[in-house]
């Protein structure tokens, strides 16, 4: 409060005359405002809060209970100014204060401003600066400074800013709590501590009230407990802050907080002075030279009022500017805060600070994960090495005058090891790698931050390629073992080779000589077959012939019987002859090597008939042929193969009433199926299967002669083509024979 | 001699029993013509140009046609062929082969060395009649040689 000094001259003088105004009934605008503020209910917004029962001269109680006092007059004053209606309860500093952290009350008319309490509460501007002291009976002699508080017993009001100032400081071990500062003078006084921790203007206005004069302040200067004292709400109800900020400076600018000031704080300083000497002179001596200046003050006063509103509204402004720009720091600062807290608790590695003893300062949630632990709490304030870094990898203790991350921090170095192990919560470990970096304050080392991360991945990564090495090692070493003795193999199998080419070129030359004797056959055979042909048949033409010589010439001579014996020979012998017919063809289409061509076997089935059918059989006979389609074949072979079906459906139908013969062909993906359609004899399904047959008969000979080779031939032919030949037939319903060519060679 | 040079069909065929259904058939065709039957590829030579037992003949003989069995002893009937048709004055004399043999390779070899027909004795011997029946009205009858 360092106007006070300043102003005390003023002040004196000030009193001095309003007293002399107030005997003389002289009323001022400004008095009057003094007397209005009363809780009345109305129309206005109607606010609760709380206050203290002895904290004189700010908030006190009454001779009726009823809540007084600097702070809350003033608070009254501002709320009015603001348009607010107050309702007040009493309660102990403690409770009240923790009420309006919970939102019980919405505001306190006295709060000192500490960063501890600006975590919950939100603050207006100060409108008291208010120093601090440290009490001691008066027979105290050992405390000369803050310094030889350190021994001592304290005893504070709990929850006080001096409470809050003495634990931050650190200033004693050994702290008592009151719940009121009354209640800690009464313990001084008793003995019960050595010293009281309190705002010194209260404290010496409870001591007159408490009528102790045991105790006195000391002249030790407190320079973090001069305290601001504002109103506080709730953090948050940013709302009620700033209608109470305008009350404030309504009634700071309008000198009501001047006059409530005076009326609180005048008599305090009077009685310093001696306020019976002071009445008495100005009563006596002065009076009459005082009458004459009160007239002139007046307009002194007024002229100074005015000078001081307009400094002070001056100084609000200032005020609200350095508030301003406080707020936003403290908004970038909270923000900035944050967002290194966010980085640090979003990193993968482990991360924690240590001060220069090895004390846990701060740490990141992923190392509190990867040691296992819930929460900062059971880290922070605890010495690492002992905590997490107290056992080697191979189980042997780890002394903390050995720790790397200690002796390179403390000698400024940064370190990285890889080789050691951390130590969970659960007493398990785990291998890790980690960063320690020194922190430097001022070229001093502060402590080191150290970010760690588990590598029991990439342990196990590389003991596994290490197996995996020997693995192989070994694998190949088997293999080129199975290598070699495969070479040894591979010689002995080439050995083995060269014999069996040997053996292959002895066999080759012996399939040479076999097939020159096999070649040497075949013309045997071919001779044989040309013999047969020319041979075989002279005599059968002499058998025919020289029989039909003696039926033509020795006809008389012969009985009917002698005439059928010589036509039995005849027929015989032509028999014969169209036997070794069949057998000369079937040779040659066994040994005939195929010649393909592109044939036409529309052409061919045509020709065929042409070729087969006598002149009669061509009148006779209805016989259609319907777009066969061209296919690549020998045309020789198939040339025999429609002579024989064509002969074959002409001989059976020789003795039907329909001769029907019809040739049609269908086109079948792969292969061309053509159809001998004929309205004869047709023949039992059940005999199908020796049709084709060599020598097969299904017909006697004086039904249909035949030598049962011509079906043969055709399935040799068509078999030799690569296709296929079928019949279907009913005895009596005709026959149907198909065969099939690949239209691929 | 001058029966020899009087020859208008020339037989060649060793078997005796063809070469005699064979004069019948033309007997029965009424083909009397001078008709000379000589039994191998020698001797079918030897009289057409004139060596051997027919040295004596001193003119080519030109039978108006030769009926040349394929399958005769010492020469057969394809060299026999072969030289005809390579001699001027032979060349133009038409030769029918008549053989038992079908077989295609006798049938396009006679054909490649320019025979004039190729029949297949017959056993029925009615239709070995209407061969030499066809072929005798053709070569001797129809066909006109030109005058050397």
């Amino acid at each position: 409060m360092s106007t006070n000094k300043d102003n005390l001259q003023f002040r004196i003088i000030t009193l001095a005359l309003l007293m002399v105004a107030h005997l003389i009934a002289f009323s001022s605008p400004d008095t009057l405002v003094a007397h209005n503020y009363s809780i009345s209910y109305s129309t206005f917004d109607t606010i609760l809060i709380g206050s203290e029962p002895d904290y004189p001269p700010y908030c006190i109680v009454d001779e009726d209970g009823q809540p007084d006092g600097f702070s809350i007059e003033l608070f009254m004053a501002a709320a009015k100014a603001a348009g607010l209606q107050v309702k007040i309860k009493i309660g102990i500093w403690e409770v009240i204060k923790n009420e309006l952290a919970d939102g019980k009350i919405d505001a306190l008319p006295l709060v000192g401003r500490t960063p501890e309490r600006e975590e919950i509460f939100g603050f207006t501007l100060p409108y008291l600066k208010l120093h601090g002291a440290v009490f001691v009976r008066k027979d105290t002699k050992d405390i000369h400074s803050l310094r030889d508080l350190t021994e001592k017993k304290l005893i504070i009001m709990k929850g006080d800013n001096a409470d809050e100032y003495a634990r931050r400081m650190n200033l004693s071990e050994d702290i008592i709590n009151t719940n009121t500062f009354e209640e800690a003078f009464q313990m001084l006084a008793n003995g019960e501590g050595d010293a009281v921790i309190t705002q010194r203007v209260m404290g010496l206005r409870l001591l007159e009230n408490m009528e102790n004069n045991t105790i006195k302040p000391l002249d030790i200067n407190l320079p973090d407990f001069r305290q601001d004292f504002c109103f506080a709400v709730k953090k948050g109800n940013q709302e009620l802050l700033n209608q109470l900020n305008e009350g404030l400076s309504v009634v700071i600018a309008n000198d009501t907080y001047q006059h409530i000031y005076f009326k609180w704080f005048g008599p305090a300083i009077k009685a310093e002075l001696s306020t019976e000497d002071i009445v008495r002179v100005a009563l006596f001596i002065f009076f009459p030279l005082v009458i004459i200046m009160v007239v002139l003050w007046v307009l002194v006063l007024r002229k100074e009022v005015k000078r001081r509103t307009r400094r002070l509204r001056n100084e609000i402004t200032n005020h609200k500017n350095t508030w301003h720009e406080l707020t936003l720091k403290q908004e970038k600062l909270a923000a900035s805060e944050d967002q290194i807290r966010l980085l640090l608790d979003s990193t993968a590695e482990g991360i924690y600070g240590i001060d220069n003893k090895g004390d846990c300062t701060l740490i990141n949630k992923s190392a509190i994960e990867l040691l296992g632990y819930e929460n900062d709490s059971e880290i922070i304030g605890k010495n690492m090495h002992i905590l997490i870094h107290h056992t080697k990898a191979d189980g042997s203790r780890y002394p903390i005058d050995d720790c790397a991350i200690y002796n390179s921090f403390i000698a400024g170095k940064r370190t990285h090891v890889d080789t050691e192990v951390l130590w969970r919560k659960d007493g398990s470990s785990f291998p890790v790698e980690y960063y320690s970096y020194p922190i430097q304050q001022d070229e001093q080392v502060v402590g080191a931050v150290i970010t760690f991360w588990d590598i029991s991945d990439k342990k196990r990564t590389e003991k596994e390629l290490l197996k995996l090495t020997e693995e192989l090692e070994l694998t190949v070493e088997k293999r080129t073992a199975e290598l070699n003795e495969k070479v040894l193999k591979l010689d002995k199998s080439q050995q083995a080779m060269l014999y069996m080419v040997e053996d292959l070129n002895r066999i080759t030359a012996e399939l040479k000589n076999e097939r020159r004797k096999l070649e040497l056959s075949n013309k045997e055979l071919e001779a044989f077959t040309y013999s047969v042909s020319h041979d075989l048949r002279a005599p059968m033409r002499a058998i025919n012939g020289f029989s039909n010589f003696l039926l033509e010439d020795y006809a008389d001579k012969l009985d009917q019987e002698g005439r059928r014996y010589l036509d039995t020979i005849k027929k015989n012998a032509i028999k014969m002859d169209k036997l070794i017919t069949d057998l000369l063809s079937l040779s040659r289409v066994t040994k005939a090597d195929l010649v393909y061509t592109t044939v036409d076997m529309q052409q061919m089935a045509k020709r065929a008939f042409e070729d087969m059918a006598t002149t009669n059989e061509k009148q006779e006979f209805i016989f259609e042929v319907k777009n066969l389609p061209s296919i690549k074949g020998d045309a020789t072979l198939l040339t025999q193969v429609w002579q024989n079906l064509v002969g074959n459906a002409l001989k059976y139908c020789s003795k039907a009433s329909v001769k029907n013969v019809e040739i049609t062909a269908k086109d079948a993906k792969d292969e061309i199926v053509y159809k001998i359609n004929d309205s004869g004899a047709g023949f039992n399904e059940k005999y199908k299967d020796k049709l084709f047959g060599m020598f097969q008969r299904l017909h006697r000979d004086n039904e249909f002669e035949g030598t049962g080779v011509g079906l043969a031939i055709v399935k040799r032919i068509i078999t030799r083509h690569g296709g296929r030949v079928w019949a279907e037939g009913e005895v009596g319903q005709g026959a149907r024979f198909y065969f099939a060519l690949p239209k691929q060679l | 001699m001058d029966e020899i040079n009087q020859v208008e069909i020339l037989i060649v065929e060793d078997n005796p029993s063809d070469a005699e259904i064979a004069l019948r058939a033309f007997k029965k065709n009424k083909l009397t013509n001078k008709i000379l039957v000589v039994e191998d590829g020698e001797e079918a030579l030897d009289y057409l140009f004139c060596k051997g037992q027919y040295a004596t003949n001193n003119k080519v003989s030109r039978p108006k046609i030769i009926l040349l069995d394929l399958k005769l002893p010492k020469i057969n009937g394809l060299e026999v062929l072969k030289e005809i048709k390579s001699h001027p004055e032979t060349k133009i004399i038409p030769v029918i082969v008549l053989t038992s043999s079908k077989e295609e390779s006798d049938i396009i070899e006679s054909y490649q060395l320019g025979v004039n027909s190729y029949i297949v004795k017959p056993v029925d011997f009615e239709k070995f009649v209407e061969a030499v029946r066809d072929l005798g009205f053709y070569w001797l009858l129809l066909n006109q040689l030109p005058r050397l």
